[in-house]
């Protein structure tokens, strides 16, 4: 009788997904929360007329984002949440992204009704949304033991994150967001490329992590990169498509790296 | 202030599964989650076959990755050195169970992210741990790492082999086992002494 090694437990074992569906949407939305959060602040700090709808929609999107969190938490009705901002907790990506969405909802606000100075409240908004949109990749990247959560995801979320918000706005006519679009589809199709020879050039534990991320959506993350890729290369003729396709493969490539990557090898 | 640890004898554990029992009713531990559970593990060709049972929980980490990554700082160290999950100010966010490379924390429905304590609420009264308390094998040995004499220490000294889980992780885990009769995923690295 021969066997390789058989595991079997007794008693629950913690290795379930704890992220779920309402944690991806929440991805998304911090994403096209902070990504319109910045197009604001780069629109504030210019000299054209600003106008409320842009700045309302940002606070909009911060307000959506957390009536989502809020809704899938367990915590929902013990109010807990409120600690996030009465602590002082500079080694958590999750703090980081607390202040960046309260600080991107109240410039927004400012903005929006046009109170106080204009320029300022661009520069500091330019810093919250920045924040807000590069802490799912300092959240992720925090995880060394999740071979699948790399250090690249500190670029890669960030870059996927506004080529998502601004590739939507591109459905909007916001033509001169084209340039930006085009260098953020190629960044992001090249940080993925980079993140795949990562895993298959890394250790054990980053090549188990590749087979694992193959075999659950292997085909529809290299979909997602080409998608990011092709868009920009229908920028000029068709704007509207290029803009579908780098959304489509920004959204799936994230939602695939949060959910699949949760994984963490078995003991050996 | 002690320096609380544990070290599970693996040549006499037999895999009766009493501590996660007592675990579970000592802690209240909701269906579906585990603050301590068995892994038996199986290998080889016949007639060298191994078999191992392990109970695995919290390590009781001296670096914590679930501390650093808690944005509201309900996952602290207390000055005896046990992890712990404040329940008031928990928003159960999920950042340290993500960042755990032990599987050790889970979801309570009660609203925070629950995980071993080494019946903190027990050493209070001056008892020991329930699963300690428990094994019918005494193959758990508790006890304060800078006492000399300590249940602990003394076991860690008296082991031919002192082994952790994944000590490329640089979490320094509090939890050892001792005299596993096969590897499966053991290492003499990362030993805190």
């Amino acid at each position: 009788m021969t066997s390789d090694a058989v595991t079997t437990f007794y008693g629950a074992v913690n290795d379930g997904a704890f992220w779920h569906w309402p944690t991806l949407v929440h991805f998304f939305l911090v994403a096209l929360a902070g990504g319109v959060a910045l197009l604001v602040a780069y629109r504030a700090l210019g000299r054209d007329r600003l106008g409320w709808r842009l700045p309302a929609l940002s606070v909009g999107l911060v307000a959506l984002d957390m009536v989502v969190l809020w809704a899938e938490s367990l915590a929902r009705w013990r109010l807990t949440h409120v600690y996030l901002f009465l602590s002082i907790r500079p080694a958590s990506a999750i703090w980081w992204g607390a202040w960046g969405l309260a600080g991107s909802a109240v410039l927004g606000l400012l903005l929006a009704f046009g109170w106080g100075p204009r320029r300022l409240w661009g520069a500091l908004l330019a810093v919250t949304s920045t924040m807000a949109l590069l802490y799912p990749g300092l959240a992720l990247a925090a995880n060394s033991a999740r071979p699948l959560w790399t250090p690249l995801l500190l670029a890669f979320m960030p870059v996927t994150g506004l080529l998502l918000a601004w590739g939507l706005a591109l459905l909007f006519r916001q033509s001169d967001l084209r340039p930006a679009v085009g260098v953020l589809g190629l960044a992001g199709a090249l940080l993925g490329g980079l993140y795949l020879v990562g895993l298959a050039t890394g250790g054990l534990a980053a090549r188990e992590g590749l087979a694992h991320l193959w075999h659950e959506g292997g085909t529809l993350f290299v979909a997602a990169l080409a998608a990011m890729l092709l868009g920009p290369a229908l920028l000029r003729r068709y704007p509207a498509v290029a803009g579908v396709l780098v959304v489509s493969g920004a959204v799936l490539a994230r939602t695939l790296l949060v959910e699949i990557g949760a994984f963490m090898p078995p003991l050996s | 202030m002690a320096r609380y640890a544990m070290a599970i004898d693996l040549s006499s554990c037999v895999g009766c599964a009493a501590c996660a029992v007592a675990c579970k009713l000592e802690n209240e531990v909701p269906p579906g989650a585990s603050r301590l559970w068995i892994r038996l593990e199986e290998s080889g060709t016949f007639p060298d076959l191994a078999m191992q049972y392990r109970p695995e929980q919290c390590m009781q980490c001296a670096d914590p990755p679930c501390v650093g990554v808690c944005p509201t700082g309900a996952s602290h160290v207390n000055d005896d050195g046990i992890v712990l999950v404040d329940a008031e100010t928990c928003i159960a966010c999920g950042a340290c169970i993500a960042a755990c490379p032990y599987g050790a924390r889970y979801f309570d429905e009660r609203g925070f992210v629950g995980k071993c304590t080494f019946c903190e609420h027990r050493l209070a009264e001056g008892r020991v741990p329930a699963c300690v308390e428990t094994c019918p094998t005494l193959c758990r040995s508790f006890g304060d790492l800078d006492d000399a004499n300590s249940d602990v220490s003394r076991a860690i000294r008296a082991a031919h082999r002192v082994e952790v889980l994944k000590p490329e992780q640089g979490t320094h885990p509090k939890l050892v086992y001792l005299d596993a009769p096969a590897r499966f995923g053991l290492t003499r690295e990362g030993v805190l002494r």
